[in-house]
C-alpha cells in the first residue's frame, strides 16, 4: 500500500484505539476532555475543574454520569474524578520514558477531536508556576484546540503516553507523562490532595561573600532566613532568623527551588540534615520536616 | 538508519500534490474592472468538460480562471449556493484533468488531509493536516489554511477531493463536504 495512506490508516487507528477511554468533563461554563484512566476513574486538568459540586462526565458512548471530586492537585494541574462506570473502556498507557523530540503525537479532545504534530522539546524536572514538580518537561508541536486541556497525549500506536494542559504555561503546550499522571493520581484517591514537605520558613536567596566561600568550600548562592514560623519543623530544630542555608539534605542549595525539589511528599516525617551558617559558623541541624499546610482549594 | 517509512511518505505526498495542483485552479475576481483580475480563490476541477467547483462567497460577480496549463478562461457563473458556500463555473473546455472525488461520509478522526489553494497569493501551495473532527455540517481538519485557499480541494490520502475549503475558525479548516457537492451539481445543474 501507498505510505501516506498507511500513515492516514495509521494515525486514524490510532484516534479510534485511544477515543473509547477519551470523556468529556462538564466542571466550568464549557467542557473541557478528561481521560478514563482506570474503571471509574477519570483524570483531567485540574485548572478544568471550577466546581466540586455538580460535575458530570460524558462517557465515549455519550451516557452522562454524576461524577464526584476524589482529589486536586494545583500544582501538578491534575484532577481525579470518580464515577459509577467500571465497564467503559480504560486508556491503553503507553510509556513515556520511550518519548523523542520528533515523535508524531496526536492529541484528542471529546468528540472525540484531533490535533496532530510533534514532540518539539523534552526536558528535566522542572517547577510549574503553580508550585508543583513535574518529572519531564513535554513540550509539544500542535495545537490544543478549546476544551482540548485534560485529554490524552496519543502515539501513533494509539497509547496514551500523557496528559495535555494549557494550563502551566501561557504560549506553550505542555504534556504531563504518563507515569506521572499515574503516580499523582493514586497519591489524590488515597489523600485527597499531594502533600509537600515543609520547613517553616522565609528565605531570601544571598551571595556569600568569597573569603568565606573558600574558606567552607561553598557555591556562591545560599539562603538567608528572613522569617522563621513559632514552632513550625524549623523553629522546633533550632533554626534561628539571620541563619544562612546552604545545604538540604546534603545537597547544597543555592535558590528556593533547591529547597522544594528536596521537599517532595515522599520527606513529610522524615528528618534531613541542614547546614547553616551562623555567625560565619558551619552549624550542621536536623530538621524533622513537616507537612506544608493546604491553601483553600 | 535509514528512513524506511519517511521516504516513501514524502515521496507519496509530492506525487499527490502535484495531482492535486492538476485539478486546482484560480478563480480571479473583476469586481474593480482590471483585464488580468484580481485572486479571489481557488476552484477544483470537477468534470473534464469544463465544470468546476468553488465557494459561492469567491464566485461574486464576473470571474475568470487560470487553469494549471496557465490558460486564463472567462468563466460563466452557472449556479450558487450562499446557505452551503458553493458556486459552479462553466468554462469553455475539454479534455481538463478533473478531480477523483471521493465521499465526505467516509472520513475518520484521525485520517490525513491535503488542502492546495492559493493561500495569499501564492499559487497552488499546499497544507496538510489531518481530520479533526466529523459528523457536522463542515469537515473540519487541523490544517492550516489562509485567504486564498477557499474554494480549493480538501483530499484525502488517496488523493480523493472530499471537499472544498471554505473557512477558517478558530485556527481550523472548515470544509464544505463532497456530498454537499454531489448534490448541489445533481439539484442545480441537472447532472
Amino acid at each position: 500500500m501507498d505510505a501516506l495512506l498507511s500513515l492516514s490508516n495509521d494515525l486514524a487507528a490510532a484516534v479510534e484505539r485511544a477515543a473509547p477511554a477519551v470523556v468529556a468533563v462538564h466542571a466550568r461554563r464549557l467542557p473541557s476532555t478528561g481521560i478514563h484512566w482506570r474503571p471509574g476513574i477519570v483524570v483531567t486538568a485540574e485548572h478544568t475543574v471550577r466546581t466540586a459540586e455538580d460535575i458530570t462526565v460524558t462517557m465515549a458512548d455519550g451516557r452522562s454520569l454524576p461524577a464526584v471530586l476524589a482529589g486536586r492537585d494545583p500544582g501538578t494541574d491534575l484532577a481525579v474524578l470518580r464515577v459509577a462506570d467500571a465497564g467503559s473502556v480504560v486508556a491503553t498507557l503507553g510509556d513515556d520514558a520511550a518519548l523523542k523530540v520528533g515523535h508524531m503525537v496526536l492529541a484528542l479532545g471529546y468528540g472525540p477531536r484531533a490535533s496532530w504534530g510533534v514532540i518539539s522539546a523534552l526536558g528535566p524536572r522542572w517547577r510549574s508556576w503553580r508550585g508543583g514538580d513535574i518529572d519531564r518537561l513535554v513540550r509539544l508541536d500542535l495545537v490544543l484546540y478549546p476544551g482540548f486541556s485534560g485529554g490524552p497525549l496519543v502515539d501513533a500506536a494509539g497509547r496514551v503516553v500523557g496528559l495535555n494542559t494549557s494550563g502551566l504555561a501561557r504560549e506553550t503546550r505542555l504534556a504531563l507523562p504518563v507515569t506521572m499522571v499515574t503516580r499523582v493520581a493514586d497519591e489524590l484517591l488515597q489523600k485527597g490532595h499531594v502533600s509537600r514537605g515543609y520547613l517553616g520558613l522565609g528565605m531570601q536567596p544571598v551571595r556569600l561573600p568569597e573569603p568565606l566561600r573558600a574558606q567552607l568550600g561553598l557555591g556562591d548562592g545560599a539562603l538567608i532566613v528572613v522569617m522563621v514560623e513559632p514552632s513550625g519543623p524549623a523553629a522546633r530544630a533550632g533554626v534561628l532568623l539571620g541563619d544562612v542555608l546552604v545545604a538540604l539534605d546534603g545537597e547544597p542549595v543555592g535558590d528556593l527551588d533547591d529547597v522544594q525539589a528536596r521537599l517532595g511528599s515522599d520527606r513529610v516525617g522524615a528528618e534531613i540534615s541542614a547546614v547553616v551558617l551562623r555567625g560565619g559558623v558551619r552549624t550542621e541541624l536536623r530538621i524533622t520536616v513537616g507537612e506544608q499546610p493546604r491553601r483553600r482549594a | 538508519m535509514s528512513a524506511v517509512l519517511t521516504e516513501p511518505v514524502a515521496a507519496a505526498a509530492a506525487s499527490l500534490a502535484a495531482r492535486l495542483a492538476g485539478i486546482t485552479v484560480e478563480v480571479r475576481g473583476h469586481s474593480r474592472g482590471s483585464s488580468a483580475g484580481a485572486p479571489a480563490g481557488a476552484g477544483v476541477v470537477w468534470r473534464a468538460d469544463g465544470l468546476i467547483l468553488t465557494n459561492a462567497h469567491v464566485a461574486e460577480g464576473a470571474v475568470s480562471v487560470v487553469l494549471p496549463d496557465r490558460r486564463v478562461l472567462s468563466a460563466r457563473l452557472a449556479a450558487r449556493d450562499v446557505e452551503h458556500d458553493l458556486a459552479a463555473l462553466v468554462v469553455e473546455a475539454t479534455g481538463l484533468s478533473a478531480a477523483e472525488i471521493g465521499d465526505s461520509d467516509a472520513l475518520r478522526v484521525g485520517e490525513l488531509v491535503l488542502a492546495v489553494g492559493n493561500p495569499l497569493g501564492v499559487v497552488r501551495a499546499l497544507s496538510a493536516g489531518l481530520v479533526h473532527a466529523t459528523g457536522r455540517r463542515f469537515i473540519q481538519a487541523d490544517l492550516r489554511l489562509a485567504p486564498g485557499n477557499s474554494g480549493g480541494p480538501l483530499a484525502d490520502a488517496r488523493g480523493r477531493v472530499v471537499g472544498l475549503n471554505a473557512m477558517i475558525v478558530g485556527g481550523l479548516a472548515f470544509a464544505v463536504p463532497s456530498r454537499a457537492g454531489w448534490r448541489f451539481v445533481r439539484e442545480r445543474l441537472g447532472r
